[in-house]
């Protein structure tokens, strides 16, 4: 990192904005603000322009899906602002919104996540810079309610393994990193998959959760 | 007969040869002249009159529309195999209706029996609809029966208290009409009140004249009461039959309530939801990421800051503890187990585990719903827990007090204030979920809360809810 990266933080547990803040800070980003409700992350990001902002799902005033409306509403005003929202329930139906036509810079994660800080320091340096970082929880949710069970049966093992991951948003050498192969490996894992599920192949990660989402769904 | 005292009277009378003293108390004095003050006056005022003009016009109505509904019902049940009987059937019965709503509003302009309008005549769509909906209705078939019970009553209270007016003219009367009167009749009865010496008309004797017109007196005097009777035998009729159905308000009293409970449970699990997704599940998360950074910082190749690590997993230890001790709570009644002792022991508590220095001051005459006393506790932890956060304060003070049916908790500090209900840069967030929580019972909450301080959170709860 050349730059510190700024985050914006809209979070209405006091005890877990604190705690993100202090895991950030520790590990070196800038936090442009810390608030409690979709209005003041609002004016927070006009005023400041972090690179990506971390939202919770449920927020003052309804606790339902705030969090999420917000997210949709920033990406659509701020080109280039990352988002990751971040909650402590899985709803699918929030990730088929948030992905309907785009994927770049766009984060979905369970709180849980933040107890590996390595993982999720990483997913946001992901989103930060227009990546994807899809919850394996989402990805699971996905698979499991796919009616393509046929078609992920010609997969082998490996291959749907490499094939979640990169639902998650993982890049091949993150891929690789996580099954300790070699990236020379997951390129052929990747081009098998694409070939088998006769995917539109795209070299950039974003598009390619996309591909792979747009064929759970179907 | 009677003393001469001025409060209480002694009666002495002779009875069987003995001197019986009787002691009657002015209370009883002054009823007693109260019912034969009332019994003399009756028939001279305004009420029996109308009673009788109801009975009048009502039982005239009643009749018509018996005869009417009668012949469309017989009509109708002998044409019942054809689609025409079937109609007329409805019609009868949506005539009686009418005629029980017009009964109704008789009733009340003149005897000012106000019976409730019974549930509307609710058509299902179309002709077929209309039929199947007039034939079912209820309230239409009910009237039919007030006819059918009207109109003999009506007849027979015509008869006695007709009977009774009648008599009691000819009574007071018959002195003065000579020796060719005939014996007064009683209730038409031929043979009339006083037999004398069989068909021997003779002029009357004293006696026999002064006891025909005493009775006559008599019969003017019941004759209000009996007509009352009778009236008021039909208020109940109609109140049984033309007001709404008995059956259906007590469905919709039941609807109500379940509605009512269904909606209490469900407010229930949702406030039970949040409390553990406001606590519980946010502690552990927070807990599992001081863990985690902790984690991180011991498996770094150089040098470790052990210090910060101790401290990170001494924060994560007493994380730990908490979400255990709220977790219990939630389990256990889904409320805090000090609140079993009174807000005042679980304020108190609250106050103890404060990291800032906190005043506890609880005035309460009478204890609140348990709901309103989690509320309370809840209110004052989260602020409390605010004010450790972000207020930078040296003391607080929490005081929850009686006013009314309403309680009135206030939490303030000495800190440096700028708290809003939502902020830019800096915090106050739980503050919104608490009106939230506030209001989910119909109460208020208030922040003054100038920068630089003090800061003063009133919230004002409904003492049950």
């Amino acid at each position: 990192m050349v730059e510190a990266l700024r985050v914006a933080i809209a979070e209405d547990s006091a005890i877990l904005r604190d705690g993100l803040v202090q895991l950030l800070v520790d590990r070196g980003f800038v936090i442009t603000g810390a608030v409690g409700d979709p209005s003041a992350l609002r004016s927070s990001v006009a005023q400041f322009q972090p690179d990506v902002a971390v939202i919770d799902i449920r927020m003052p005033p309804t606790f339902t899906d705030e969090g999420l409306r917000l997210a949709l509403e920033l990406r659509d005003r701020y080109e280039g602002l990352g988002i990751l929202l971040f909650s402590q329930y899985i709803e699918t139906r929030y990730a088929a919104d948030l992905l309907s036509d785009n994927a770049a810079g766009i984060g979905y994660l369970l709180k849980d996540r933040v107890a590996d800080v390595s993982d999720f320091v990483e997913a946001l340096e992901r989103v930060a810079i227009g990546g994807t970082a899809l919850d394996p929880e989402v990805v699971t949710q996905l698979m499991g309610a796919t009616r393509q069970i046929d078609s992920l049966s010609v997969l082998t093992t490996r291959e749907r393994e490499v094939l979640g991951l990169m639902a998650e948003g993982r890049s091949n050498a993150a891929i690789a990193n996580a099954l300790v192969v070699s990236e020379g490996a997951v390129e052929k894992h990747v081009a098998n998959i694409f070939a088998k599920l006769d995917l539109p192949v795209s070299d950039q990660d974003h598009r390619r959760v996309l591909a792979v989402l747009r064929f759970l769904e179907s | 007969m009677m003393g001469e005292e001025a409060d209480d009277r002694e009666v002495r009378m002779r009875l069987g040869g003995r001197d019986v003293a009787l002691t009657v108390t002015h209370e009883q004095v002054a009823m007693a002249k109260e019912i034969v003050r009332r019994i003399l006056v009756e028939p001279f005022t305004k009420r029996p009159w109308t009673e009788l003009a109801f009975y009048l016009v009502s039982g005239g109505l009643a009749g018509l529309g018996l005869m009417f509904v009668g012949l469309t019902m017989v009509a109708g049940v002998a044409l019942a195999i054809t689609f025409f009987g079937v109609a007329v059937l409805a019609l009868s019965v949506r005539s009686a209706r009418g005629l029980g709503g017009w009964t109704r509003s008789l009733a009340g302009s003149m005897l000012a029996e106000h019976i409730d309008d019974p549930e509307p005549f609710v058509a299902k769509s179309g002709f077929l609809g209309w039929l199947q909906s007039a034939l079912r209705d209820r309230v239409g078939w009910r009237a039919v029966g007030y006819l059918a019970v009207k109109v003999p009553w009506t007849l027979l209270g015509f008869y006695v208290a007709f009977s009774l007016w009648w008599d009691a003219v000819v009574c007071l009367i018959y002195p003065f009409m000579g020796s060719g009167a005939s014996n007064p009749p009683l209730f038409g009865i031929e043979r009339g009140l006083f037999f004398q010496d069989g068909n021997n008309y003779g002029p009357p004797g004293f006696f026999h004249a002064v006891a025909v017109v005493l009775c006559g007196g008599i019969f003017l005097l019941a004759a209000p009461w009996v007509m009352r009777g009778f009236v008021n035998v039909d208020r109940m009729l109609m109140r049984a039959l033309l007001g709404p159905d008995p059956m259906a308000a007590r469905v919709r009293t039941l609807e109500q309530a379940r509605s009512q409970t269904v909606d209490a449970s469900a407010a229930t699990l949702r406030r039970i939801e949040r409390d553990l997704h406001d606590g519980t599940q946010a502690q552990l998360v927070a807990l599992a990421m001081r863990l985690g950074m902790a984690k991180e910082k011991l498996g770094q190749p150089d040098e470790v800051d052990l210090d910060r690590v101790r401290e990170l997993i001494d924060e994560a230890h007493r994380g730990a503890k908490e979400a255990i001790a709220e977790l219990r709570d939630i389990a256990r009644g889904i409320h805090p187990p000090a609140l079993d002792i009174g807000l005042e022991g679980a304020l108190a508590t609250l106050a103890a585990r404060s990291a800032v220095p906190t005043g506890v001051s609880v005035d309460l005459q009478a204890r609140p719903t348990p709901a309103i006393e989690a509320i309370t506790y809840f209110c004052s932890a989260e602020l409390l827990a605010n004010v450790a956060q972000h207020a930078q304060a040296s003391r607080a003070f929490i005081s929850c007090a009686q006013q009314g049916t309403w309680l009135r908790l206030v939490v303030r500090d000495d800190g440096c204030g700028g708290a809003q209900l939502s902020t830019v840069g800096s915090s106050s967030s739980g503050l919104a979920g608490l009106t939230d929580r506030v209001h989910a019972v119909d109460g208020r909450l208030n922040l003054i809360s100038p920068p630089g301080g003090p800061t003063v959170v009133t919230v004002d709860l409904p003492l049950s809810a």
